[in-house]
């Protein structure tokens, strides 16, 4: 393994150490979440938690936990950072994206501390590069202080039933309307566009619904341009979860399967528009 | 009012929709009792294309039940970009899809299209539409003296040779053959390709040529309606006359009945100028309209039809302007509410000198709208630039 041609000196001064045979494994995932330049590190003795939050509505997350990676070591108790993710993402990818089966990049992700950069050494094919990313301080993520015991609705959908009504969406509506009830219609996707409005129905007893808990009836209305972008973690996930609080704050959970067929999770939240009362 | 498709109708329905966004911009709707109504027509009022799908066509069919109501009351136009992509990705719909169901709302001026799909998915879309007059074409087609009739395969092979930046050709038929070529104006350089081809008559399911003739229009708003047609595989009939006569491309079987009616050039010989009552094209075309519905009895006034000026402008040959207005004609009338039948009776007698002063020409498309809304026949319609086209001679006599 080329990369292990670092001295064990080198290795002491970093302060986490993630390495991955297939960089896919962690490129793929962050991808999903990509909706803006930049992501917010936390690595804890559980994984690597990445955050990417856009004008402070909405935050996605993407969870690579320890035993995705072929080596992870710690040292602190809790080690974030802040970089930009599209230099990140570009860098992951810097051999190219070969779809050729066995060939995959090698990543050996570095972090010193506070002040130093995030170093990645990649290699294919025995040809080794070496990144150096800016690191910022890392801005704290809102807490959109989502928990179970607050979630009045909550379905599980397979992502191919979504992932068809998503790549449909009428862009001219400025929202996306979610209602959850245990009545008809159980599930409903609505935009109001130029054209009129659509409604995509899933009933509780489709067989793409996996779960269906929903205890009252609740209307929200998201803003489009915030959850378009999730797109991306559905159509990487095989699963999704979708849930809703009292306040109407939206969960959206993703089970993503990477190329090993490891199991990850991306999950994104977003605030109700503000003209939208629950009823 | 509802109407329900099952699941290979969806598919249909779809193609049919996809054949009428090639021709227009719009889409109307008409709920009639032998069947819903789909059309379009273009820009420069010079394609027009029909769908008819009878009831047999739908699991449900219902009007309402008071059918004088119903036909005062629902005509929609709908923006073909928003029914277009409900039925995109026809082939993928057609795996997923149960049925759609087509109603109306009148009190909220809704169409609404509910897809049932699979997983007990239910994808419900409710357009806003225009209210209007319908949209409807008076050909009498009958009365064509040369009809064709071939496989939809034949045609599309036909057509495939043809670039689809040269839209115009010209159809020449005699008894012998028939033959497609890309039209040009005699003394015209050549520009890039000229095709033509020729087929034996023996290649043609039926093949009747009354009067020899040449025929030229234009191909872009014919391929939708070709591809509907060799999917459906229906045999494509084509009833046309003379050069200046609109052609008439029909299928039909049971469950529907599709045509497309293109206005054709005029033939140049046969110009001259022309008295008009005013400059109003909406009043010549309800003249002009009204004589084309009739009963047999007026069918020898059935090519009078009279429209707009010639122009005349200025060029250096100070040559008459190879007008629009001249090479087309309007056959599409907006009927009035009232007017239930396709073939009333005039409304606006045609005097007998205005008569005489107008010359036969093809049918136009033209709209008279009572609540003067849409496109007026103010802009004649266009089948080439006029710009491109000065001088005479495009078009062949005839091969007779």
């Amino acid at each position: 393994m080329p990369l292990s041609t670092e001295s064990q000196t080198d290795n002491d001064q970093y302060i986490l150490i993630a390495s991955l045979d297939n960089a896919r494994n962690l490129s793929n995932i962050l991808k999903a979440i990509s909706l803006k330049d930049h992501a917010i590190f936390n690595a804890t003795q559980n994984g690597l938690k990445v955050t990417v939050e856009d004008s402070k509505c909405l935050q996605a997350n993407a969870f690579i936990q320890t035993d995705i990676f072929q080596e992870y070591i710690i040292k602190e108790d809790a080690v974030g950072f802040q970089v930009n993710l599209t230099v990140l993402l570009d860098c992951l990818t810097i051999f190219g994206g070969s779809t050729v089966p066995g060939v995959c990049t090698a990543l050996k992700m570095c972090y010193n501390g506070y002040g130093h950069p995030l170093t990645l050494f990649l290699e294919e094919g025995g040809v080794v590069t070496v990144c150096k990313i800016n690191t910022q301080e890392p801005e704290e993520p809102i807490d959109f202080d989502f928990c179970s015991t607050n979630v009045t609705n909550k379905v599980i959908l397979q992502s191919d039933s979504l992932k068809e009504a998503f790549s449909e969406l009428d862009m001219t509506s400025e929202v996306l309307q979610i209602t959850m009830s245990p009545s008809h219609p159980y599930f409903r996707l609505s935009t109001f566009g130029n054209s009129g409005n659509a409604h995509y129905d899933y009933p509780k007893d489709s067989d793409m619904m996996e779960l269906f808990q929903c205890t009252k009836t609740q209307t929200n209305r998201y803003k489009m341009s915030l959850l378009k972008p999730s797109t991306k973690a559905l159509a990487l996930s095989c699963k999704v979860s979708v849930r809703t609080d009292v306040r109407g704050f939206l969960s959206l959970q993703y089970l993503v399967r990477n190329d090993d067929g490891q199991i990850c999770f991306v999950e994104y939240y977003c605030c109700p528009d503000e003209e939208a009362e629950e009823e | 009012m509802k109407f329900v498709i099952e699941g290979n109708g969806v598919k249909v329905f779809g193609k049919a929709v996809h054949a009428l966004s090639r021709i227009g911009d719009e889409m109307w709707l008409d709920p009639l009792e032998k069947g819903l109504a789909v059309r379009s027509v273009n820009s420069s009022q010079s394609a027009y294309g029909c769908f008819v799908f009878t009831p047999l066509f739908f699991q449900q069919y219902i009007l309402q039940s008071d059918v004088q109501q119903c036909w005062k009351a629902a005509k929609c136009k709908l923006n073909m970009k928003c029914v277009l992509p409900l039925f995109r990705c026809v082939a993928w719909r057609e795996r997923g899809v149960d049925k759609c169901e087509i109603s109306i709302n009148i009190p909220n001026n809704r169409v609404m299209f509910r897809f049932h799909c699979r997983h007990g998915i239910t994808k419900t879309y409710n357009l806003g539409y225009q209210e209007c007059e319908a949209l409807q074409a008076v050909f009498p087609s009958h009365l064509c003296p040369n009809v064709l009739t071939a496989q939809p395969k034949l045609l599309s092979d036909i057509v495939v040779h043809f670039p689809v930046s040269q839209e115009e050709v010209t159809l020449s038929v005699s008894s012998a053959k028939m033959s497609l070529k890309t039209f040009c104006d005699e003394g015209t350089r050549i520009k890039g390709m000229n095709t033509e081809l020729s087929l034996h008559p023996d290649e043609f399911d039926y093949f009747q040529v009354g009067v020899d003739s040449a025929v030229t229009f234009c191909l872009k708003e014919l391929r939708g309606f070709l591809n509907f047609a060799e999917s459906h595989g229906l045999p494509v009939s084509w009833q046309f006359g003379v050069a200046g006569q609109p052609v008439a491309f029909s299928v039909e079987d049971m469950m529907l009945e599709a045509n497309v009616v293109l206005s054709t050039l005029m033939d140049q010989n046969q110009e001259g100028s022309l008295s008009a009552p005013g400059g109003d094209g909406v009043e010549n075309t309800t003249t002009a309209v009204a004589d084309f519905s009739f009963g047999p009895a007026e069918a020898e006034d059935a090519d009078i039809v009279g429209i707009a000026d010639g122009e005349r402008v200025a060029s250096s040959q100070n040559s008459e302007v190879f007008s629009p207005a001249l090479h087309v004609s309007k056959m599409i009338q907006f009927n009035r509410a009232e007017e239930t039948q396709p073939r009333s009776s005039s409304t606006t007698p045609v005097t007998p000198a205005s008569s005489q002063c107008f010359k036969i020409r093809s049918l136009l498309f033209g709209a008279v709208f009572s609540d003067g809304g849409g496109s007026i026949t103010g802009d004649l319609p266009t089948l080439v630039c006029a710009s491109d086209t000065e001088e005479d001679g495009g078009v062949d006599d005839g091969l007779g």
